[in-house]
């Protein structure tokens, strides 16, 4: 075993070579808000423009054959690639995008070649964001009994519907959704996996109120919608994987929103509260110094520990191609309810400070404060913890003999 | 033994919860949260002419002098809401910090305007370093012919926006041997010049920033007739102030309850109802289990002190849990309604707010653990 990553003079140079790429490419003036609600449109522009360069030299989505806008790059030149974005505080994509890491995925396994050129170019060198449109108002955790109905109509889908907890701030260019083909097919075998240019007319999008919007993983969304479909046109030719196979089409993605790739990156906000706590005195005394708080400090790291280790043995699964079973999920599983205990110890640990993003009092510029809201509301998107629940029991086999695969990522 | 509620008890319950459904709809505390003072005139008028805001004042104050235990039952209605503004800060921890510290003319004057709902009290007591040892108040008040003069900032008071008067704990003396020694309240106007009141930003609701510039305070608004004294005010107020809050998040944590099984019933995932799942089903009970544990703990705590018995490690005992109670019965309300749980207008993240905002008021979970040892001798 060997747990640490070791680099080859090859590897070295590709970090000197991305180190001054990325200095000359970074805008000086790019920031990023402590609360993902604040990007401005402004700051948005600078990192679609920054994800648009990263895209033409094929490092948006590395991994991906340079044949369909990726870079071909192995594991190893990835890991240099996140660690160097990661100076920035940024990762990739650089900004909310759905599409390479899921749904690009999907169209990668699931998709004609035709499609393939069609759709993973523009996404894979930046010039489409894309959104997922799986959950609607009655079907949730129940994702296979969604009900927005799509009809063939010559070379046509006609689509209508609604869909909820939609996208990010300042819109997409395209858009993925589960929608039922056939409604007299049995459940699993109705529904198709459509991608829908967000510009057709009988798009309506509205916005919708949440404590926060994020919690997914990767960058915030800072926005969530309710999607409106009114008799809207789609070309037949976006159909990925066939009549009646979307759910085997959903299964790459979900899989991936399982945490089924695994996360080598740390936890900025756990490592930014320990560092607080060390260098921050209360009533005269270094936080850390305090037995209490201690303790609390002691709690997070190892369930932030716990968390990188499972990060990382799934993505070393995923990238080295080896066989996996209920790992992705139990990452998901295990982020989500620590995250709300972690949030929960800060708030012991820190007092009302960690509840204010008040200039002056508030730790961090804010950041603990909006991590309490983000921590309820990570619980639910990509599947709530009972159905991570529920996917790894299938996987490990309880209470059954056949064991469930994990989806197919390649 | 009767653990039930006597019928005054039960006709003071529905009345609190008919005007609770009817005045506090959802829409209407959504939009007071982030309001200044979280109430409307109307609706606190609505509470003065109920006999509400003097239910823990004497009749000669003009008050309705009910029980510790029946203002709890009050109180834990008004947790269904969940009731923002300074309900508690003014009718019950300020009314019973002048109860218990003022004199004669002070609580003529300063209690007759509570239970009027003319006069507003807010406490005063923490600071930038915030805590609730009597070692964390350190703002100093010095005296200057037949005034004194306050300097300094408190933080994360409750309801200071809304309050007429200010009850502020200040130091008029170094703490001797006796940390608790040498602070004094003073009963100041909120709006006398050097004054100025913030309200905090974040999630959080009615918690304030109060700084003094210099403010000027007649020395006669020295609460009580002799300064220094004021930690074993507090103290005491605290006692019984602290288990009506605890009933307060009692009613929080049932209305979470309440939703959390209304939901599993009528929300249908998987063609049934998602209360059908034992994963759903385990986390209202998990809810249930810490909604009682903070019921009965809390109840207790007031039956002790309405009979005048030795209540103090019940008052622990009863914060101790209820602070972490009310965190986990949120928990449990979201992980039951997943998404729609966190869109604001649905009200449960009103709940999640309380539950974090009132974790540390008087004391957290940590502090009442530790007092509880004492407590109890160990
Ligand atoms: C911030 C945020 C961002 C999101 N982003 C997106 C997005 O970009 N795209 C998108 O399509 N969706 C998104 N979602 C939606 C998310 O995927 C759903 O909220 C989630 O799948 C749960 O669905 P639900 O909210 O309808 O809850 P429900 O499915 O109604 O769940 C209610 C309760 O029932 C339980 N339950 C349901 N079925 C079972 C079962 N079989 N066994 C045990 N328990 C069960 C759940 O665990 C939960 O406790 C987002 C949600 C949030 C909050
Ligand atoms: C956001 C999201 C991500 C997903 N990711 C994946 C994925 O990566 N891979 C994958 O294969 N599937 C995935 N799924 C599908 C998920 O596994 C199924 O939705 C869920 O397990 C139910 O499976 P089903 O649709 O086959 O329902 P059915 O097979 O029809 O089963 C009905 C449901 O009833 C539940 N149930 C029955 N009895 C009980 C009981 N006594 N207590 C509790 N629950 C009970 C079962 O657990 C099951 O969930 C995902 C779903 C969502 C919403």
């Amino acid at each position: 075993m060997d747990f640490e990553v070791t680099y080859t003079p090859e590897q070295e140079t590709f970090r000197a070579e991305v180190r001054g790429w990325l200095s000359e490419n970074i805008p000086a003036d790019l920031t990023q808000p402590v609360d993902p609600a604040d990007l401005t449109l402004e700051q948005y522009h600078k990192l679609r423009e920054l994800g648009r360069r990263l895209g033409a030299k094929g490092w948006l989505y590395p991994t991906y054959p340079k044949a369909y806008g990726g870079g071909d790059l192995a594991v190893d030149f990835v890991i240099i690639l996140e660690e160097e974005l990661d100076r920035y505080g940024l990762h990739l994509p650089p900004y909310y995008d759905s599409g390479g890491r899921l749904g690009g995925a999907s169209i990668f396994v699931w998709g004609t070649e035709a499609q393939k050129q069609h759709f993973l170019p523009p996404i894979f060198r930046g010039e489409w964001r894309t959104w997922q449109l799986l959950s609607e108002p009655n079907a949730g955790s129940d994702l296979a009994g969604v009900q927005t109905r799509a009809v063939r109509d010559g070379d046509s889908y006609v689509v209508n519907g609604q869909k909820t907890y939609i996208g990010s701030l300042y819109g997409c260019e395209m858009m993925w959704t589960i929608v039922v083909t056939d409604p007299e097919a049995p459940r699993h075998h109705n529904l198709g996996w459509l991608m829908i240019p967000y510009d057709l007319p009988g798009i309506d999008v509205r916005p919708m109120e949440l404590l926060t919007a994020g919690g997914e993983g990767g960058a915030s969304p800072g926005l969530k919608h309710t999607i409106f479909f009114d008799n809207l046109r789609v070309p037949a030719f976006n159909l990925v994987g066939g009549e009646n196979n979307g759910w085997q089409v959903a299964t790459t993605h979900l899989e991936l929103e399982h945490g089924g790739g695994g996360i080598v990156r740390r936890n900025r906000i756990v490592d930014q509260f320990l560092e607080y706590c060390t260098t921050t005195k209360h009533n005269g005394v270094t936080l850390s110094h305090d037995p209490n708080v201690r303790e609390d400090m002691v709690d997070i790291y190892i369930r932030s520990e716990i968390n990188r280790l499972f990060g990382l043995r799934t993505y070393w699964l995923s990238h080295a191609h080896q066989p996996r079973s209920y790992e992705g999920p139990q990452g998901s599983y295990y982020r989500k309810v620590t995250a709300l205990e972690m949030a929960e110890t800060m708030l012991r640990a820190l007092g009302p400070y960690a509840m204010t993003n008040d200039p002056q009092w508030g730790p961090l510029q804010g950041l603990l404060e909006h991590y309490q809201r983000a921590a309820v509301v990570g619980l639910h998107p990509g599947g709530t913890t009972d159905i991570q629940k529920v996917v790894m029991s299938r996987r490990i086999g309880i209470g059954r003999t056949a064991q469930e695969q994990a989806g197919r990522l390649r | 033994m009767d653990l039930g509620l006597t019928e005054a008890q039960e006709i003071l319950k529905t009345a609190a919860a008919d005007f609770v459904r009817q005045e506090y709809d959802k829409d209407t505390l959504i939009a007071l949260e982030n309001t200044p003072t979280g109430i409307t005139l109307e609706l606190f008028r609505q509470a003065a002419d109920l006999g509400w805001l003097g239910i823990l004042i004497p009749e000669s104050y003009g008050g309705t002098d009910r029980s510790l235990t029946d203002t709890a039952v009050l109180f834990e209605e008004l947790g269904r809401g969940p009731v923002l503004g300074p309900h508690f800060s003014s009718s019950v921890l300020g009314t019973l910090v002048v109860l218990l510290g003022g004199t004669e003319a002070q609580k003529q004057e300063l209690l007759t305007g509570v239970a009027q709902g003319t006069t507003v009290l807010s406490v005063a007591v923490t600071e930038p370093q915030y805590g609730w040892l009597p070692d964390t108040v350190h703002m100093p008040a010095s005296r200057q012919g037949d005034h004194y003069i306050l300097n300094g900032a408190k933080l994360f008071v409750h309801d200071a926006q809304a309050a007429t008067h200010l009850l502020c704990a200040a130091r008029t003396a170094l703490p001797g041997s006796d940390p608790g020694s040498g602070i004094t309240f003073f009963v100041v106007e909120a709006n006398s010049p050097g004054i100025e009141i913030r309200t905090l930003p974040g999630w959080m609701s009615q918690m304030d920033e109060i700084r003094f510039d210099n403010a000027r305070v007649p020395a006669a608004n020295v609460l009580g007739d002799t300064p220094g004294n004021g930690w074993d005010i507090l103290e005491a107020a605290s006692m019984g102030a602290i288990p009506i809050l605890c009933a307060y998040q009692v009613g929080s944590c049932q209305a979470v309850v309440d939703m959390s099984v209304a939901y599993s019933r009528t929300r249908h995932q998987f063609s049934q109802p998602i209360g059908r799942f034992q994963r759903v089903q385990d986390h209202i009970i998990g809810a249930v289990n810490h909604l009682d544990a903070a019921r009965w703990t809390t109840y207790e705590a007031l039956w002790k002190l309405d009979s005048g018995r030795d209540a103090r490690s019940s008052v622990h005992l009863a914060k101790a849990v209820t602070s972490e109670a009310s965190l986990k019965v949120c928990a449990g309300g979201h992980e039951v309604h997943a998404g729609v749980g966190v869109m604001r207008e649905y009200g449960l993240t009103l709940h999640t707010q309380r539950s974090r905002t009132l974790y540390h008021f008087l004391g957290d979970a940590r502090y009442h653990r530790r007092r509880l040892a004492d407590a109890l001798g160990w």
